[in-house]
């Protein structure tokens, strides 16, 4: 999904068939908002670019701890 | 005499205490008086144990004659409503569980106990700390002491107005997104979430694993490092607990704090602020430089990422709580439903995204973090919301300064920097680097002492 490619309600519509859940229809548009607001940054972020590996398993040996 | 006990500190209380001027018979009783008196306009209990807070005082007061010097010892707390309490029923905020009697403690829970606490009760929260109490839901919501229509945010609430109308000592609170410091900074109190993996969750309801937070409120920031240092610590049965050793947090208070460095990231914590807010904070790093802090702005890009967070939260919350919601979706409140339904629709790939640019976050704070001590930034945009905003089927999820330090994991206090015009409270906001609650704690006790804002007390 690209910068401008907002969440339509197409869009919406079809992750709800696709996730098998039940909203209700007044509350479509709530949603739709809350989810494209949450998606804003995934969707300006270049995949490629960023330079992150994780997640991964970090393992610190004095300690053992696993954050 | 009642405002007086109600409003004592924990060193306060065991200083008398030990004087044998005080007892904490008379404590709890004051508190359990007091309780009876306010809670009904303020809703902060949803259980009250005043058997069980009665034979923990009086077993308080024969530990005291034996001459046990524990910090906590007949102090009177209680918990936030996800926190498991054996034989005491545990609702969550939820209809879910609104008669459940978990069979054994959180372990914060047990630390407090041994540590020779006082249980008052179990503090309503907002649905399974993610929804929001409309008119209709099984538990009424918890009302803000200094202004009985407005929230005392959430999802902690029912802590944040116990300890701002002086029914509690001392409180657990989790956050996952700012329902520690949410609360506290609307309530005009203290709140520290600590490091990820400083203090357990075992017990703890869960709401989204990887940014779940258990931690301790009270009114100072003393008491806070009192109750902080007897939760502190590995746990087995939290998987994400640490073991990094646990710091002595009540040495570091007193201390000054000259040459300390303080870095604010304006990007993303001032977007949209309210004005009263923003002179609050300009004053409280005015105060800061007083004391001698050395305070500079500092640049995080990946801020701007922050409201991914959601796609995390929801979509564990939703593996979390995916079959009873599918079938018992009527024991749910329709915001949290639709809130915990909307992590169904997020994507593998999306939530990975999401955790790719949370590690990108972590890591450009951990580079600064090597040129500052901590991030001072204001708590809340704004002061405490009115209930007819906040109730209102439209308002959404507004956007929130505390979201990321719960992706970062860095521990961080909210405490009080001021009022606004309308007589509600403000709040700083100070993060440290991991495992450094101690500094967070020694920066914000300058401050505290330095200012009059933990002194004030609500018009309940």
């Amino acid at each position: 999904m690209s910068a401008a490619q907002e969440l339509t309600m197409e869009a919406l519509r079809a992750r709800i068939q696709a996730a098998g859940v039940t909203i209700a229809e007044h509350r479509l548009a709530m949603v739709r908002k809350l989810l494209d607001e949450a998606l804003a940054p995934v969707r300006t972020l270049d995949t490629r670019a960023i330079k992150t590996v994780e997640p991964a398993v970090v393992f610190t040996p004095e300690t053992g701890d696993t954050p | 005499m009642s405002d007086a006990i109600a409003y004592a500190t924990i060193r306060e209380l065991g200083g008398r205490y030990r004087k044998r001027e005080l007892s904490p018979v008379e404590v709890t009783r004051t508190l359990l008086g007091r309780i009876e008196q306010l809670d009904p306009k303020l809703h902060a209990f949803v259980t009250l144990t005043a058997d069980r807070a009665m034979a923990d005082a009086r077993a308080a007061e024969a530990a005291l004659q034996r001459g046990d010097a524990r910090p906590l010892l007949g102090i009177p707390v209680a918990h936030k409503d996800i926190y498991c309490t054996r034989g005491i029923r545990t609702t969550g905020g939820s209809a879910l569980l609104a008669d459940w009697l978990p069979e054994d403690e959180a372990t914060c829970v047990r630390c407090w106990q041994e540590a020779g606490t006082v249980l008052l009760g179990k503090l309503i929260t907002h649905e399974f700390a993610f929804g929001l109490q409309l008119p209709g839901h099984r538990f009424l919501p918890a009302r803000n002491p200094w202004n009985l229509a407005h929230i005392p945010g959430g999802s902690s609430s029912g802590s944040g107005a116990a300890l701002a109308a002086g029914l509690v000592v001392g409180a657990t609170g989790s956050d996952t997104g700012g329902s520690i410091r949410g609360p506290a900074a609307f309530c005009g109190i203290v709140g520290l979430k600590p490091t990820y993996g400083r203090v357990s969750r075992a017990g703890v309801l869960t709401l989204s694993w990887t940014l779940d937070h258990t931690g301790p409120m009270a009114r100072t920031v003393e008491d806070c490092a009192y109750l902080l240092q007897a939760m502190a610590g590995h746990d087995a049965a939290d998987p994400a607990s640490s073991r990094a050793p646990v710091d002595d947090y009540l040495a570091p208070l007193g201390g000054d704090i000259r040459g300390v460095k303080i870095g604010v990231p304006r990007a993303y914590f001032f977007d949209g602020i309210d004005a009263e807010v923003a002179q609050a904070f300009e004053g409280a790093l005015a105060t800061l430089r007083g004391l001698g802090a050395e305070v500079r702005d500092v640049t995080i890009p990946s801020l701007h990422a922050t409201p991914a967070f959601l796609l995390i939260l929801m979509a564990e919350a939703f593996a979390y709580h995916e079959r009873d919601i599918r079938e018992h979706p009527e024991l749910y409140g329709e915001v949290l439903r639709e809130r915990i339904l909307t992590g169904a629709l997020v994507t593998a790939a999306e939530y990975t995204q999401a955790q790719r640019l949370r590690a990108q976050l972590c890591r450009e704070m951990a580079e600064v973090l090597q040129d500052v001590d901590v991030f001072a930034t204001p708590t809340t945009p704004a002061p405490a919301t009115p209930f007819t905003l906040a109730q209102d089927p439209e308002f959404g999820f507004p956007r929130s300064n505390m979201p990321p330090f719960n992706l970062t994991g860095l521990p961080t206090l909210a405490l009080p920097c001021g009022f606004a015009s309308s007589g509600l409270p403000l709040s700083l906001q100070l993060a440290g680097r991991p495992f450094d609650e101690a500094m967070v704690l020694r920066v914000g006790h300058a401050y505290e002492q330095a200012t009059p804002w933990h002194t004030r007390r609500p018009p309940v």
